[in-house]
């Protein structure tokens, strides 16, 4: 059985359908990268699974149990973190607060767990490291995205769900953040990842879904996605090396 | 040709709507004149009608300040007393005519808002909202205890209407005029230079600065008129009642008065009219009720605020807008845009150039003594690592930031203490990291603000004379005067990146990607020189990117000169001519592309080794 499932979800903001009858399945395990040109639903995919936004119809289930329709709050409990697009660190709180805020859905954490657990984050990125004491307003584009994938990481998800993890980051750092995601699923976290850089998510990606207009338009593994010649054109852009 | 035969008909259509609506408004205000002329009403129908149609003056000006500007007044009841104690004073102690009385209310009033207003430098937010709560108490204050001059708490009795309208129907006849001009000139507001400038600063503070609004000004304006209207109102009232006291414009009044605007809804009149109308005639309504009247009266209050968060006039818009779907736009022709106030001319001369500039906050050396020089007609990229202080610099050369030291010059002038808005007069254009474009307004609307700029420069006049007579549609003035004109060069700029036909949508419906060529179309209006776009290709996919590539290249054929930052090195590589990179807020290396891209230092600190991106995107075929 599949650790996600999605059955013909329809969602929609106020009269425009983001969703149309989309259905798809994560493994545990996997990391699937989301594709598709911007308006696509990917990022609305996400904000259903997490319960952000409801559902108008279709079935949702997360490791066997329906979850259409439950609160944010009660799907992170479950064991599904998501990071935003666009950061959203909370600015008046420290680097450190910001991370250790994202274990709030553990039950009574101990204050040292947390500590060492934040810890651990700073050893994922050390570039925030220098930063555990400054306000998140302070930081630049590229750290608070690092602060927002170290506070999502901190809920020890089973599922994580990441919108755009490369976007506004410097080259060297995208490749931190990849090897980051790698490592992550080695420990057992299953991924699933909206990307524009198709190359980035599909290199670590077991299985890749490209939607168009809000429906499932291909999906298969990496080397069949690259290898189709229309979807690599009309998607994925480029050529491949 | 003249522009508006260009324009195609749609400016035409709508100016006969407009005078269609101009008719029937007038013609609604004279039924209600006429109205409460012929039927005859109660001594307590007059008086609670003259107080609902004076209130509703004075919430109108709310409608400005709060509703269209943003900005919290919490000190309306001291400017409606203004009014109030002119005419009060006035027309008894000084024998004065109640029109001069009138004038001199509204004209103190007017002045306070402007001291108040000025006050908003410094200041925002609930600090602003504190400063008014203390002129308002200070005003009952001075009211109640300037016994010699105001009498006091007793009040001023007597107070003298108008020859001719001393009579109380015609008196309510003069007040419901006022109401329904006041109301006009509020609605018509909206739609003008100041009312959008008023939009603009209430949805993105920052970015009206750039794109050359003086938010500043505008918000005095706002006070100003806001206090104005104020004081009309108080005057008006003063005269109904020829009785005034100091409890009645008391701090207790400023809320009741922010109540009616709130509840009414405060983005446009009717709310204001709708708000003040019921918060006067439900406690009339609800006295049969007797001792628990006004429980029920707070309890209706608060459930409308609860389910209708825009107040009643923002709900029935809402519904409205969901029986009647937007339909799509029709621009009809486009005229072509001059982009920019230079030809195209890529001849290595220095357009920008910046000597020493550090910006530091605290001991953390964000900008360390940076030398840049942007040539004229070429794109220049700058990159560097997260944090290296990318936007730190953008923003201090467009001056949202003040430097710690050295000089910004644009085209020799040095601008280094320039305000923003100013700086965008003189033809500098920027787009947000984090997009910034004022939310509530409608696509064309944040193009319009970003197409009118209050400071034209020295050296205009030429350069008009030049503009003008190759481009027909803007015969008059540099965009056109007139919204018609700002209309069409706001629609040619949304066509230049390819949107217009999104012109008519509210802007936070549009997806990331369009929101981003917005934002450019926003800066474009302004006819830049050089143009400063930081990461206009984040959250871009290859399809888009390709076409962001194109329109930068085409910008630079238009005579552009472009400072972009981007990670993208695929796409930098493409369109850049120049490289700049930061590390740690210094300048590490700066050149060609070829040089740049392989310098030592450049790939240990930012590209990384493997540089996939390079090898692998769209921009290595």
């Amino acid at each position: 059985m599949a650790l996600l499932e999605l059955e013909n979800v329809v969602a929609a903001y106020g009269n425009i359908r983001a969703l149309q009858g989309l259905t798809l399945a994560v493994e545990e395990g996997e990391i699937v990268a989301l594709l598709g040109a911007n308006g696509a639903g990917k990022s609305t995919t996400l904000r259903v699974i997490s319960g952000l936004m409801p559902p108008q119809s279709g079935m949702l289930r997360f490791a066997g149990r329906s979850i259409g329709g439950l609160s944010p709050g009660a799907i992170v409990k479950l064991g599904v973190a998501h990071v935003p697009e666009g950061r959203r660190v909370f600015p008046g709180l420290t680097v450190r607060e910001n991370i250790i805020l994202g274990g709030s859905n553990r039950e009574r954490p101990g204050r040292a767990e947390l500590e060492a657990d934040a810890e651990k984050m700073f050893g994922v990125f050390p570039e925030i490291k220098p930063f555990e004491a400054a306000l998140g307003w302070t930081l630049s584009g590229g750290q608070q995205q690092m602060v927002a994938i170290a506070r999502g990481l901190m809920s020890k998800p089973k599922l994580l769900l990441l919108d755009e993890p490369s976007l506004g980051l410097a080259p060297l750092i995208v490749q931190q953040v990849y090897r980051v995601i790698a490592d992550i699923r080695r420990d057992g976290t299953t991924v699933l990842l909206v990307e524009q850089n198709a190359h980035m998510a599909l290199s670590v990606a077991d299985r890749g879904y490209v939607l168009e207009t809000g429906q499932l338009v291909v999906h298969g593994k990496p080397e069949a996605l690259w290898d189709n010649e229309d979807v690599r054109t009309a998607y994925l852009g480029g050529r491949r090396t | 040709m003249s522009a508006s035969a260009l324009s195609g008909k749609t400016p035409r259509g709508a100016a006969g709507r407009r005078g269609l609506a101009l008719g029937l408004y007038v013609a609604a205000a004279l039924a209600a004149i006429a109205a409460v002329l012929v039927i005859p009403l109660s001594a307590y129908s007059l008086n609670l009608l003259m107080q609902a149609a004076t209130y509703a003056i004075a919430v109108l000006g709310l409608t400005i300040v709060l509703g269209y500007t943003g900005q919290i007044n919490l000190a309306q009841a001291a400017f409606f007393g203004l009014g109030a104690y002119s005419v009060a004073l006035g027309t008894t102690a000084f024998a004065l005519p109640f029109w001069i009385a009138l004038a001199i209310g509204v004209l103190i009033a007017a002045g306070a808002g402007a001291v108040l207003g000025l006050t908003s430098l410094r200041l925002g937010g609930h600090y602003l909202a504190m400063v008014t709560i203390s002129f308002q108490t200070i005003l009952t204050l001075v009211l109640t205890n300037w016994v010699a001059f105001t009498r006091g708490p007793d009040g001023v009795p007597n107070i003298r209407r108008p020859v001719l309208l001393a009579e109380s129907g015609p008196y309510l006849g003069l007040c419901i005029a006022a109401l329904f001009a006041v109301a006009w000139f509020v609605w018509r507001l909206k739609t003008t230079k100041l009312g959008r400038a008023m939009q603009a600063v209430r949805d993105n503070e920052l970015a009206a600065n750039v794109v050359g609004v003086d938010a500043y000004a505008t918000k005095v304006a706002a006070f100003t008129l806001s206090a104005l209207l104020g004081g009309f109102g108080g005057a008006l009232f003063a005269g109904g009642f020829a009785y005034v006291s100091p409890d009645q414009f008391s701090f207790a009044e400023s809320v009741v008065f922010l109540t009616m605007v709130l509840l009414g809804g405060a983005a446009a009149p009717p709310g204001a009219v709708l708000g003040t109308g019921l918060l006067i005639l439900l406690p009339e309504w609800l006295r049969f009720l007797k001792v628990i009247y006004l429980a029920v009266y707070g309890g209706a209050v608060i459930l409308i605020m609860v389910f209708m968060p825009d107040g009643i006039w923002g709900y029935a818009m809402t519904l409205w807008h969901k029986l009647r779907p937007e339909r799509p736009f029709d621009p009809g022709f486009i005229a072509p845009l001059a982009l920019t106030r230079e030809t195209a001319r890529e001849d290595g001369s220095v357009i920008l150039s910046v000597h020493g500039l550090s910006k530091h906050f605290g001991g953390l050396k964000a900008v360390d003594e940076i030398d840049l020089t942007i040539c004229r007609n070429t794109v220049h990229a700058l990159i560097g690592p997260n944090g290296s202080g990318k936007t730190t610099l953008l923003n201090a050369l467009n001056g949202i930031v003040r430097p710690t030291g050295g000089i910004i010059k644009l085209e020799g002038v040095d601008v280094t203490r320039l305000p923003p808005h100013r700086r965008a007069g003189l033809g500098l254009g920027r787009t947000f990291q984090n997009i910034r474009l004022f939310g509530a307004m409608s696509v064309l609307d944040n193009v319009m603000v970003g197409a009118e700029q209050p400071h034209p420069l020295p050296t205009l006049p030429r350069e008009r004379g030049r503009v003008n007579r190759n481009t027909l549609p803007r015969l008059r003035g540099r965009v056109g005067k007139g919204a018609g004109g700002l209309e069409r060069h706001a629609l040619a700029a949304l066509d230049f990146v390819g949107i217009a036909a999104r012109a008519g949508a509210r802007v936070g419906s549009l997806s990331y990607g369009h929101q981003r060529l917005v934002e450019i179309a926003r800066a474009l209006a302004g006819r830049p020189k050089l143009l400063f776009l930081d990461e206009p290709g984040a959250g871009l996919n290859h399809v888009e990117k390709d076409e962001l590539v194109r329109l930068l290249k085409r910008l630079k054929g238009h005579g552009l000169t472009i400072f972009i930052i981007d990670h993208d090195m695929a796409m930098v590589e493409q369109v850049a001519d120049h490289i700049t990179v930061l590390n740690f807020g210094k300048r590490i290396a700066d050149g060609t592309p070829s040089e740049v891209l392989r310098h030592p230092e450049v790939i240990v600190a930012y590209l990384g080794e493997e540089r996939p991106a390079l090898s692998r995107s769209h921009g290595a075929s």
